[in-house]
């Protein structure tokens, strides 16, 4: 969805200390790329790839040079330049832009605005908000919580424990993000999942109804968003399954084209899952240090092995 | 799969009770349902994200059944929205 240079004006002229230089009408535009441009070589004329579409930034590089131009040339070539419709032009480090800059810009409908904040500094923090104003998002059915900093996407089938097993975990400690409808946003390869809304932390329990989690349980059981590092989907056992026994191999899914993890948990009435979700999560930790626990036993079997096969051939 | 796009028109929206018929109704069923509206789409089983549509009275929302019993089901729901949720 495009961004609307109203919207953007309105909402970051106090953080990125924009000011409007053109007329008020020429904000009528919309913003369709999260990349920003230095038109550097457009405004010597070199129009090929002339990236028009994004937001043209112009530091004091670009305003020496046209500067450098004489009136006739800098207004013909201008023209050039504000024919293309550019959603916006900024100016960095409160630089004053050339009189006829303001003036074209305003005859051609293009928004001129500028920023007390330096060109490299400005175009860190405007790609950063781009970047998230941009970012591709989805909503999942799950519950995702942080246990010992680990952020597991629980999923599964309505009525399997998703809920339950969330609680359970806050009981010993850990964290919920939210329950039920999980917003992901992909931001520079990370997978951050928040909730859907912004009424809070609440949760339905099938028979009790709406609770509300950090109300309940303090803000110590909450969290407002954190980053995906493992799926764990619960899933009702079943006698022919063919579960994951060992662990060497992981099984992985991808969410907005980014890979994760995948564990496939078998329920059944009895069985802790809220244990095995706490293993899951330090077991993810084990493996970020180096450590493989069936990579571990494997080795010394193998190693068992040979040191058992090399005494039986010494007795033949 | 039937997939059947449907407009809400009761004055108040989707609210709470609304929300929770439709729950209820979709849980009676062994098939998937699924709402969706504009970039959310949501598990027509839970009553948190039903109610996270936020659905106004005007928009319009997709109903998806997939399984044995999708006829059933989206008969079921079909008629909960036509009724307006008895409503009016």
């Amino acid at each position: 969805m495009n961004l609307s240079l109203k919207e953007f004006y309105e909402t970051k002229a106090k953080d990125l200390s924009l000011s409007l230089v053109t007329n008020p009408d020429t904000l009528d535009s919309e913003i369709s790329s999260k990349y920003i441009s230095r038109p550097g070589l457009a405004l010597t004329g070199f129009f090929e790839r002339f990236s028009y579409k994004r937001i043209q930034v112009l530091g004091e590089t670009e305003i020496g040079y046209m500067q450098s131009l004489s009136d006739e040339m800098l207004y013909d070539r201008l023209k050039e330049i504000l024919i293309y419709d550019i959603p916006c032009i900024i100016i960095t480090k409160g630089l004053s832009a050339p009189n006829q800059l303001e003036f074209l810009a305003n005859d051609m409908e293009i928004a001129v605005l500028r920023t007390a904040i330096s060109t490299d500094r400005f175009s860190h923090l405007l790609r950063r908000y781009l970047d998230d104003y941009f970012a591709p998002t989805r909503t999942m059915h799950g519950t995702m919580i942080d246990v010992f900093g680990v952020g597991i996407l629980l999923t599964g089938k309505s009525g399997i424990g998703k809920s339950e097993c969330a609680l359970d975990l806050v009981e010993r400690g850990h964290k919920i993000v939210t329950d039920d409808a999980v917003k992901i946003k992909l931001n520079d390869d990370k997978l951050l999942a928040m909730p859907t809304n912004d009424f809070g932390h609440f949760m339905e329990i099938r028979g009790v109804g709406l609770i509300d989690v950090e109300k309940m349980f303090g803000i110590q059981a909450v969290g407002l968003e954190k980053q995906i590092d493992v799926q764990l989907e619960l899933m009702p056992w079943q006698d022919n399954m063919d579960y994951e026994r060992i662990g060497l191999s992981d099984n992985y899914v991808e969410i907005l084209g980014v890979k994760k993890p995948i564990i496939y948990l078998p329920v059944s009435p009895g069985k802790n899952v809220s244990v095995i979700i706490e293993v899951v999560a330090m077991n993810y930790i084990l493996k970020t240090f180096g450590y493989e626990a069936a990579k571990v036993y494997t080795d010394k079997l193998q190693q068992k092995l040979r040191e058992k096969s090399a005494l039986r051939n010494r007795k033949i | 799969m039937i997939r059947k796009t449907i407009k809400i028109s009761n004055k108040l929206g989707l609210h709470a009770r609304p929300a929770t018929l439709i729950v209820k109704t979709a849980t009676k069923y062994r098939s998937d349902c699924r709402l969706v509206k504009d970039d959310m789409d949501i598990n027509g089983k839970s009553i948190m994200g039903v109610m996270m549509l936020a659905a106004e009275y005007g928009s319009e929302i997709e109903l998806i059944t997939d399984g044995i019993d999708e006829d059933y089901l989206m008969t079921d729901l079909v008629e909960l929205f036509k009724s307006k949720f008895d409503e009016e």
